[in-house]
């Protein structure tokens, strides 16, 4: 497999006015600062097939208002790739979260998190809630809330008689043919018209990771049971918005009607969105992530 | 017709929302066939986005009209053949003569004194055509992918007839009468995947297969041999008339109309020629701001001339 490509980055929009890199347990983890206003929004990683470049639709606009916080998540962008799966288990990620508000001298932030960085917002909320101002949850891949989509039931470890549709949601079809794999998944996160750039750009993200890094991010995530993060939903005591597009095949709309109903939140279904509605539907999103944060008013001050 | 009205016309014929909606709009009738114009904005002065091909309809200047209409007046018309125009049927309705004489009933139609001609592709035959035969209506042209024989086409648009049946369907042998009432939708996915070469021109694409299926192949066969009646000559003599400003626009990698011919059109009129990097046929679709400045940079360098 020759699917090494040395990432030469795209132009972009705006340029960081800081960055550096945090370190736990010898892995480290690079993050980005932009703007300076207030609050200051940390947009999470989601899973590391992609990396913080997810947000480039957002962070032009949030940070002419506020100051932003991104980082890539351990496995992909210029993060480490540790080489065992227990370095990617879900508190990992939220570590790295706070460790980053930290290093950015951030005391308090509004977070967002896409997709598993739903999860790590919600976490992270109901773990540290004097550092989180206020949560939106955009397309959360919080488990077992509600049902998974149906055809998500292959057995990820087995080997499969098929390669068809989801049953490429396999770890040997991944280390078999990435690229494939990368365009399928790609091609069911964006089902709006007309993605194919949206589609481009995550399949160059994730060829700056390998199927084995991927295969790790997957076995280290234990998934939690449904009581488990029910009583997570229940201990946040921010605020919350929920967005999710209403055609997200990867994760159902179910999952963040629940997500808003047992934090008490906000639901924004995104009509035909998939379930990246920040990269295809950016304009709406921006709107509803900086009318929540001024919603949050004489809070945030 | 009000704007509300036009937008609920609109709707009823499943058109898409539109970014604006006209001001104004009408028709003129020339022997008989019906042509449908729309006016924009009330600035200064009146720009002219002229049809091209009867391929498409004036819906291919959506990215153009919200924002001149911001500044200047603008004047759209559907070609004779598409849109909410007339379908006449015969190659003659069809010659660039007719569609110069249509876009003249237009302007007289809307009280246009003058105005700055915009017209693409095949456009370029008759904005050429109006400029030289009525020099006090026309204070400048762009001419944008100009379609105009003053250099050699591309060589693998020069191998297959248009007329015979042939035994291939494959690549440019689609631009064929035959084909075209065979698969006139495979022929247009080809065309346009070969007018919107640039990455993620899906939209693009979509649009114009839209706005073609809006004309029937038959009378699609009449409008190519219409424009066939074009001789060299005689618009290089044309060229030669026109006395206004020019400003040609042609992508580098425009794969209906060779970039050459676009630099040949701004040798021939003394225009200025600017080369878009990386574009095909439509830059004013799949570039649009910078088509956009350009326009408005060239309306704005008329100063004086144009008040």
């Amino acid at each position: 497999m020759t699917l090494t490509t040395t990432a030469r980055e795209q132009t972009r929009a705006l340029y960081p006015d800081q960055q550096g890199s945090i370190e736990r347990d010898g892995v480290r983890v690079s993050w980005e600062r932009y703007g300076s206003g207030e609050p200051t929004l940390l947009l999470l990683p989601a899973w590391s097939i992609i990396h913080s470049r997810q947000w480039k639709a957002q962070i032009p606009y949030l940070a002419r208002h506020y100051r932003v916080v991104t980082f890539d998540g351990r496995g992909n962008g210029r993060s480490d790739r540790p080489s065992v799966a227990e370095a990617y288990d879900d508190a990992e990620f939220v570590a790295d979260a706070v460790a980053v508000l930290d290093a950015t001298g951030t005391g308090r932030a509004v977070l967002v998190g896409l997709s598993r960085g739903g999860r790590w917002a919600v976490e992270l909320a109901a773990a540290r809630p004097e550092r989180v101002l206020g949560a939106v949850l955009i397309d959360p891949a919080i488990g077992f809330v509600a049902p998974p989509h149906p055809w998500w039931t292959q057995p990820f470890d087995e080997e499969l008689d098929t390669d068809e549709g989801w049953a490429k949601w396999n770890r040997h079809y991944w280390l078999r043919h990435y690229l494939e794999f990368l365009e399928f998944f790609a091609g069911e996160v964006f089902p709006e018209l007309h993605s194919t750039k949206q589609i481009e750009d995550m399949v160059g993200w994730g060829l700056e990771t390998t199927a084995e890094t991927l295969v790790l991010t997957q076995l280290g995530s234990q998934p939690a049971s449904r009581e488990e993060m029910e009583a997570i939903l229940g201990r946040v005591r921010c605020p919350v918005l929920v967005v999710h597009g209403d055609d997200d095949r990867v994760r159902p709309l179910a999952i963040g009607v629940a997500a808003a109903e047992l934090t008490g939140g906000t639901l924004v279904a995104i009509e035909g969105g998939g379930h990246c509605p920040q990269a295809r539907h950016p304009v709406r999103v921006n709107l509803c992530i900086r009318e929540f944060v001024e919603s949050l008013g004489g809070r945030v001050r | 017709m009000t704007t509300v009205q036009a937008r609920q016309a609109g709707r009823a014929a499943g058109e898409q929302t539109r970014a604006r909606y006209p001001d104004d709009e009408g028709h003129v009738e020339r022997e008989g066939v019906r042509v449908f114009w729309e006016r924009y904005g009330d600035g200064e002065p009146t720009v002219f986005l002229l049809p091209t091909w009867s391929i498409v309809h004036a819906r291919f200047w959506k990215a153009q009209i919200p924002y001149l209409a911001r500044h200047f007046r603008v004047v759209t018309f559907d070609g004779r053949g598409n849109g909410r125009s007339d379908r006449p049927e015969g190659a003659a309705a069809y010659s660039e003569r007719e569609f110069a004489a249509d876009a003249l009933a237009v302007l007289d139609a809307t009280a246009t004194e003058r105005a700055v001609l915009v017209s693409l592709s095949c456009g370029a035959l008759w904005s050429t055509l109006l400029a030289a035969d009525h020099p006090g209506r026309v204070d400048g042209i762009v001419y944008i992918g100009p379609a105009v024989g003053l250099a050699p086409p591309h060589p693998e648009r020069a191998v297959h007839s248009f007329f015979e049946p042939l035994d291939t369907d494959e690549g440019w042998a689609r631009y064929n009468r035959h084909y075209w009432l065979r698969d006139y939708r495979g022929f247009l996915q080809y065309f346009f995947s070969r007018c919107l070469t640039e990455p993620h021109s899906t939209k693009q694409q979509e649009d114009c297969v839209a706005w073609a299926l809006e004309i029937a192949p038959e009378t699609l066969i009449d409008t190519e041999q219409g424009l066939l009646l074009c001789g060299l000559e005689s618009f290089e003599r044309q060229c030669r008339r026109l006395r206004c400003p020019v400003l040609v626009v042609h992508g580098d990698e425009d794969a209906i109309r060779p970039h050459a011919q676009g630099a040949a059109l701004a040798a021939a009129t003394g225009g200025r020629l600017v080369t878009l990097a990386g574009a095909g046929h439509l830059p004013q679709a799949r570039d649009p701001v910078k088509v956009n400045l350009l326009i408005r940079e060239f309306v704005e360098s008329l100063g004086g001339r144009v008040r």
